[in-house]
């Protein structure tokens, strides 16, 4: 068992040993790994790992996380450290919708993609998560309502972001053999990439794209033998609203800059080009930071296997994407899941 | 969720870091001082920042000190105006990336602008700061 989680704003110091308890499997064999908010995706990784290497017939992925047991301003401080504490925390005081505010800027500045764009995610997201009975925000929004909400770091407003949440998901993962006995529907792992960057974001050389989530995705198409115009639906990881406009463009589903007008003509919309995020995404779903990315594999599954109910993306070449990140692209995963 | 029946734990845990820096206690003296300096790599010439001393790109030669410049331009910046816990007295402030002349990036607080009026590729200068508790640290400002 991998369970996925930042921890550090609630109790527990071990909670994989917690979850073995609770669970029954205090004898399997566990840890925990982290990635900051792709540590679900991590979990998901190692346990992959453990089965195709032989090591386990069957793994299971937990990702978890409970944010709302310290205050919010805790949190955000807690957040705010996850880059490079002495040169970037320490007198200076970062946000995460500081870190990704100024690659808003950069993006809006290079591109030309305006506050209304970022607000149409945001617009998307809680579209989707009203049709999801397990997301935390099951309300729309209107583009007038994000872009009056309170600026938390500029451009970044209160709807620009994702908001604490408490949540886990849980995958179980199974070699091909062992798969076929345990479920008639099995959803196979086709490819993964992993990629990292820096830790300062003084370091990365532009701020209008994640390297890694770029390089994340070149590894896992190029394992999975796919082009990004194959998936039928996907998760991207939007943490804020501009990070899901720039995954569009380092997914490949759109040319650099094109995001914003991705999102305009609705082309990740049901009955768009490839849908993204129907479970309502991190921004209405919620964002668990360690349960991300287990949610989102547990979401294109569902997908997958055309069990997701009135957000069902429709299915035709039976392949979907999960793309999670950690930190400002401090970590970055893309899996790619197949139904055949 | 809060409504939830919750156990307010009777414990607290308070962590404050004694962070070394004697790898890096060259540029803190030096900003005392007003000087800023950071490592280049007597093997590849990599001048890096934050400065260390082990070189990340050919992995051998010694770590050396070099001057850096005071003049760069702003790439990127935001203002927060959400802070966190242990900056919540502060009033919103701007933090920019900026690069210096020869391509290193700093990221810091943008002090003595108008947020509206800060503009990407805008000329600022570093300068050096000391902390209520007597620790240096830099800002950039406009020039």
């Amino acid at each position: 068992m991998v369970v996925g989680t930042a921890g550090g704003w609630y109790e527990e110091a071990l909670p994989a040993v917690a979850i073995g308890e609770y669970a029954g499997l205090e004898s399997v064999g566990s840890m925990r790994v982290e990635a900051a908010c792709a540590s679900g995706s991590a979990a998901v990784r190692a346990a992959y790992d453990s089965v195709r290497s032989g090591g386990a017939d069957v793994a299971l992925a937990v990702g978890v996380e409970k944010m709302t047991e310290v205050d919010t301003l805790t949190s955000i401080e807690l957040i705010g450290r996850a880059g490079s504490y002495v040169w970037e925390f320490e007198n200076y005081g970062m946000t995460f919708p500081a870190y990704y505010a100024m690659y808003a800027v950069s993006h809006m500045n290079r591109f030309g993609t305006t506050e209304e764009d970022m607000a149409r995610v945001a617009v998307k997201a809680h579209h989707y998560g009203a049709l999801n009975p397990l997301a935390q925000f099951q309300k729309e929004v209107t583009i007038e309502k994000a872009l009056q909400s309170q600026v938390v770091a500029w451009p970044l407003k209160l709807y620009d972001a994702c908001p604490l949440s408490d949540g886990s998901a849980a995958v179980v993962l199974a070699s091909e053999e062992t798969a076929r006995k345990l479920t008639d529907t099995p959803i196979w792992i086709k490819g993964v990439g992993s990629s990292s960057d820096s830790a300062n974001l003084s370091r990365r050389g532009d701020y209008v794209g994640l390297r890694a989530s770029v390089e994340a995705a070149r590894k896992a198409y190029a394992m999975a033998g796919v082009t990004p115009d194959m998936f039928d639906v996907a998760t991207c990881h939007d943490c804020f609203t501009i990070a899901e406009l720039m995954a569009y463009e380092d997914l490949g589903f759109c040319k650099k800059g094109d995001g914003a007008k991705m999102i305009r003509d609705g082309e990740t919309e049901i009955g768009g080009r490839i849908p993204v995020n129907l479970d309502g995404g991190l921004k209405a779903k919620g964002h668990p930071i360690g349960a991300t990315g287990a949610s989102m594999t547990v979401e294109i599954t569902k997908q997958l296997r055309n069990e997701a109910g009135r957000r069902q993306a429709p299915i035709e070449h039976g392949l979907g994407l999960v793309h999670n990140v950690g930190g400002t692209g401090h970590y970055a995963y893309v899996t790619v899941l197949s139904r055949d | 969720m809060s409504a939830d029946p919750a156990l307010a734990s009777r414990r607290s845990l308070t962590l404050k870091f004694n962070i070394p820096i004697s790898k890096t206690s060259e540029f803190w003296s030096a900003l005392k001082q007003g000087r800023f300096v950071t490592t280049r790599c007597t093997s590849c010439g990599t001048v890096s920042f934050p400065p260390q001393s082990d070189c990340p790109k050919c992995m051998k030669g010694e770590a050396t000190w070099t001057e850096l410049g005071r003049d760069a331009t702003v790439v990127t910046f935001t203002q927060v105006r959400m802070p966190p816990a242990s900056f919540a007295e502060c009033d919103p402030y701007v933090i920019a990336i900026c690069e210096l002349e020869g391509g290193l990036k700093l990221l810091a607080w943008l002090e003595g602008v108008d947020p509206e009026g800060v503009r990407l590729g805008m000329k600022v200068r570093l300068e050096g700061r000391t902390s209520p508790e007597g620790n240096p640290y830099y800002v950039f400002v406009p020039t």
